[in-house]
């Protein structure tokens, strides 16, 4: 997949988790810039992204992300 | 801790005390549930026993009979298939069906089937356990 295919579902996935239709994420979004991108939706997005995607990050991976590219980028090096 | 396919097996049963605990503390004493004459005009054998009973023996199951407790719910779900009434021992089966290690979730299925062999409910709870 390119990262603007990732990026569109991973946007799916977030509008989903967090009830938020007008939700437009870009590589260098952060939790700061997602209203309710909160500690407890985080681990929601987390499991919802791992289920759709069919893969596995480790607790490591998840901590060294600083923005939404580099978790796509994490996604890429694992086959996404 | 927990693995894909771990089973948990445990009883509840309806007693006066819970359904009493539960119509006095929350007061939904919606007619279904405490008359019944009005339960049995619409077709059911007794009062019917609010579904969110059984909510709480989820709560129990969680916070009282898994092997940790530091652990939170994230999210829960539950189908109500049939009726449960007042004494009906109810047969609790939980296992688990998925496994999020990065972020310390797991997933349960469970059901609840009745003395009769009857499924009441049947649902899904995800927990979180914490550092």
């Amino acid at each position: 997949m390119t990262k603007e295919e990732i990026i569109k579902e991973i946007n799916n996935i977030f509008i989903d988790v967090l009830d938020d239709e007008d939700i437009a994420i870009s590589e260098a979004t952060t939790s700061d810039d997602v209203d309710d991108w909160d500690s407890l939706n985080h681990i929601h997005l987390v499991v919802a992204i791992e289920k759709h995607f069919k893969l596995r990050f480790t607790s490591q991976e998840i901590q060294s992300w600083n923005n939404v590219g580099e978790m796509i980028l994490n996604m890429k090096e694992k086959g996404i | 801790m927990f693995k894909v396919g771990d089973e948990f097996n445990s009883k509840f049963k309806i007693s006066k005390d819970i359904y009493d605990g539960f119509v006095n503390i929350f007061n939904d004493k919606n007619p279904m549930h405490v008359d019944l004459d009005f339960a049995k005009n619409h077709g059911y054998s007794g009062i019917v026993m609010h579904g969110n009973i059984l909510n709480g023996f989820i709560s129990h199951f969680i916070g009282e009979q898994l092997p940790v407790k530091n652990i939170i719910i994230l999210s829960q779900n539950i189908k109500f298939n049939n009726p449960v009434y007042l004494n009906d021992l109810l047969q609790f089966n939980a296992s688990v069906f998925e496994i999020y290690e990065s972020v310390n979730v797991i997933n349960f299925k469970f059901k609840f089937i009745n003395q009769k062999n009857i499924t009441a409910a049947k649902g899904k709870v995800q927990i979180k356990k914490l550092d």
